[in-house]
């Protein structure tokens, strides 16, 4: 083995000056060109999940959908989540750009492939709230207009009725939540497959 | 950016190109995917360029980002992907130490490492680039003892690939 290897070692340094040669002004050209780095993919998409979430967010606190409800109390909570979700949007953008800002291509392989996972799990964190947000708002405005509206009311007194409405929200929110999962599992695991991999087969080394 | 980093960029990557090229030849297969990556690893040396402050040679600086941009950051574009057959460089050798039996050990000892894994095709590279464990182990993260197990599991994982 040791031969072979002797062998291929001779003919790599061999080759070391066979390379097609790469002009100063082909180099000049790549360097103004754009990166189409997973870091770059990263961000692009971690902006627009932030802008989509907080897109829907301000939708679904749009006091139009809160007045039709009637209810002084979901008034109430609808604010102060609309405040909370601030604070929570500027803690999270602060987050992501520190991290974003850690990721350097001199570091270590291993801490490169930390960094960048870490930058990723951020904006999954933020994704994660708002659907935590969304169910929560969910429930507690099924129960709100289950005990304003009479009729509702009484359905839920007769046999049934009650369970197969919690049974309904239940379906209803998991389903939501499922869909979301899959669909980051498929963006995520086509963009980082590789870097899983890899990061995986490195930490491995070291057990 | 200035102008004067530019032009001491441009030079010194003209200069050193042989490292990237190198690395292009072990990660990928076809011109396309080479040249691809060569790009791609232009572009992270630019980005990384203002850092450097030459504590280090240009060319053992180029080796991290270059390796690192490799094996984490490029995704193959869609043009890039190519099955053509990693090619023997046995063009390499001159004639008058043509050896056919070599030569023959040679294309298989390339097809052998061409299997290999993005993280024991950087060990494999650094080992023909006569690094020590200690640049080994810094470059990956992985500690120095664990390197030097791990080389010795791909010179067994190659034979096995030769002599299946």
């Amino acid at each position: 083995m040791i031969k072979e290897l002797d062998l291929l070692k001779k003919d790599w340094k061999k080759s070391e000056n066979s390379f097609e040669l790469v002009s100063e002004s082909a180099i000049y050209r790549m360097i103004h060109k754009k990166s189409s780095s997973i870091v770059k993919w990263i961000l692009i998409i971690s902006i627009l999940e932030v802008l989509l979430w907080t897109g829907i967010s301000v939708f679904y606190n749009s006091d139009e959908s809160l007045k039709k409800i009637k209810s002084e109390n979901l008034i109430y909570y609808f604010k102060y989540l609309t405040e909370l979700n601030y604070v929570v949007v500027a803690i999270f953008i602060y987050m992501f750009y520190r991290n974003y800002r850690a990721i350097s291509t001199i570091t270590s392989t291993k801490q490169l492939m930390g960094d960048i996972m870490k930058t990723r799990k951020t904006v999954q964190y933020y994704v994660w709230y708002n659907l935590g947000i969304i169910a929560i708002s969910m429930i507690l405005v099924f129960v709100m207009v289950f005990t304003a509206d009479p009729k509702l009311h009484q359905l839920s007194s007769k046999s049934n009725g009650l369970l197969l409405l919690i049974v309904f929200c239940a379906i209803f929110i998991l389903g939501v939540v499922g869909l979301f999962w899959l669909f980051y599992r498929l963006i995520y695991g086509i963009l980082l497959q590789k870097l899983y991999k890899n990061y995986n087969e490195l930490k491995n080394i070291d057990l | 950016m200035s102008d004067s980093l530019e032009k001491s960029f441009i030079k010194q990557l003209k200069d050193n190109q042989n490292i990237i090229h190198k690395i292009c030849r072990l990660y990928t297969n076809g011109e396309d995917a080479h040249k691809d990556l060569f790009q791609e690893i232009t572009i992270q040396l630019w980005k990384a360029f203002p850092k450097f402050r030459g504590e280090s040679k240009f060319s053992t600086w180029a080796y991290r980002v270059a390796l690192n941009t490799a094996i984490t950051l490029y995704r193959k574009s869609i043009r890039s992907i190519s099955t053509v057959e990693f090619e023997s460089r046995s063009y390499f050798i001159s004639q008058e130490d043509y050896n056919p039996e070599e030569e023959e050990q040679l294309k298989l000892m390339y097809k052998a490492v061409h299997q290999l894994n993005d993280i024991d095709k950087a060990l494999i590279f650094m080992y023909l680039e006569d690094k020590d464990y200690t640049e080994i182990s810094e470059t990956l993260g992985i500690s120095e003892v664990n390197a030097r197990v791990k080389m010795n599991r791909i010179k067994s994982k190659l034979k096995k690939i030769l002599n299946p």
